[in-house]
């Protein structure tokens, strides 16, 4: 059962297109397995649906409808979709599948972070600058992610972790703030989550953030 | 009634149904394309574009799962991010496979969601409601909020936390 979703706050900066492309990506991958949050995103479409028809039209070139006309039967402009993109095997746990909303993203190998805690970094051609990555944490071990200035989006994607804020199971989406000094702490079940950081990938930080949990 | 004509295209590849959507959606899109921040010519090249995606996608407009206005704005919502990834040189976003909800979801009724939304736009106050068009509007919602609003920057979240909490207490789980 889903306990944590998105903010209402997000929810309308997803559906306003207003969200980083890293950050929309954790909200989709949310989506795709929360019918509330899907929901909640259709009447937040419909309100920008809304918003459209009144808005003061603005006027078109003279030639506009008669030049799209003329393109109507045109095939449409090869879309610039990034080549195939290479995706490691990361060994996923049995029946444990990465989110189609992934499809297109390079996802690197493993790479170690500490006792227990790897991660992966995920590249979105689209967005190369945003910071994605694929965390793994073994049981019991605890990752000190401290995002400097920004926003930190984390679905759960197997097994759970806990913080201050709560427990966070598969199918939950967790939002931190930067303000947040939050010490999540994987549970027996080890924790696999998809994460979005606000700001460039910062590698110090995950150098410093393991610890074993005593 | 749009819902109407897009069905209309998406059957028949009907241009005269096609001519009062371009009339009735191009010139909000591209209203929409320049307060996000797009210059006069972008606008209009884009607004083109998502008129020709309305041709094209119309198949996929499925009108027990959102109204005209509703899809027209998805698209035209990820035609200006896409722009934005094109004149820095980056690829498209792939579009997401087509979606298959559970039935009970496909049909929850348009006509009724849209009336509660259109509910909720008024309920709202003067300032909550231009809080919720500049969010969806602006290219840099918090500090057009902030100037919008003559409000001190650091402030403007806890407004757009207010503003949304009204919404989702309007709206709650309508359809
Ligand atoms: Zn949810």
């Amino acid at each position: 059962m889903i306990r944590h979703h998105p903010s209402a706050e997000t929810l309308l900066a997803h559906a306003a297109g207003q969200l980083p492309a890293g950050h929309a990506l954790v909200v989709a991958a949310h989506a795709q397995g929360c019918p509330h949050c899907r929901a909640e995103l259709a009447r937040l479409e419909a309100l920008g649906g809304e918003l459209l028809d009144s808005l003061t039209p603005e006027g078109m070139a003279l030639d506009a409808f008669t030049a799209t006309l003329a393109r109507l039967d045109e095939p449409p402009h090869p879309r610039r979709v990034p080549a195939k993109p290479r995706q490691a095997n990361l060994r996923l746990p049995h029946g444990i599948s990465l989110p189609s909303v992934l499809a297109g993203a390079e996802i690197s190998r493993w790479l170690w972070v500490g006792p227990g805690v790897r991660y992966s970094r995920v590249r979105l051609p689209w967005a190369p600058n945003d910071n994605v990555m694929l965390l793994s944490v073994a049981a019991n071990r605890r990752v000190i992610a401290h995002s400097h200035g920004g926003s930190e989006f984390t679905q759960v994607l197997q097994g759970s972790f806990s913080d201050e804020t709560g427990h966070y199971g598969a199918g939950d989406m967790a939002e931190e703030d930067n303000d947040t000094n939050h010490q999540p702490r994987a549970n027996d079940d080890g924790c696999l989550c998809l994460a979005a950081l606000e700001g460039g990938l910062r590698l110090p930080w995950l150098t410093r953030l393991t610890r074993r949990f005593a | 009634m749009l819902a109407e004509l897009l069905s209309r295209v998406a059957a028949t590849r009907d241009r005269q149904a096609y001519a009062v959507l371009f009339k009735h959606f191009a010139p909000r899109v591209k209203a929409y394309l320049r307060r996000a921040g797009m210059e006069a010519t972008a606008a209009e090249e884009v607004a083109q574009e998502v008129m020709l995606s309305l041709w094209r996608k119309a198949e996929s407009f499925d009108a027990s799962r959102a109204g005209a206005s509703t899809w027209v704005f998805a698209i035209a919502r990820n035609a200006r991010i896409d722009h934005a990834r094109r004149v820095r040189g980056l690829p498209s976003e792939p579009e997401p496979e087509a979606e298959s909800y559970p039935s009970a979801e496909a049909l929850t009724l348009t006509a009724e969601r849209a009336s509660l939304v259109r509910g909720a736009l008024s309920a709202l106050g003067p300032d909550q409601r231009q809080i919720v068009q500049l969010f969806f509007f602006s290219d840099k919602p918090h500090s057009a909020i902030a100037s919008a609003l003559d409000l001190p920057l650091g402030t403007v979240k806890s407004r757009i936390r207010l503003a949304t909490a009204k919404l989702r207490a309007i709206l709650g789980d309508a359809p």
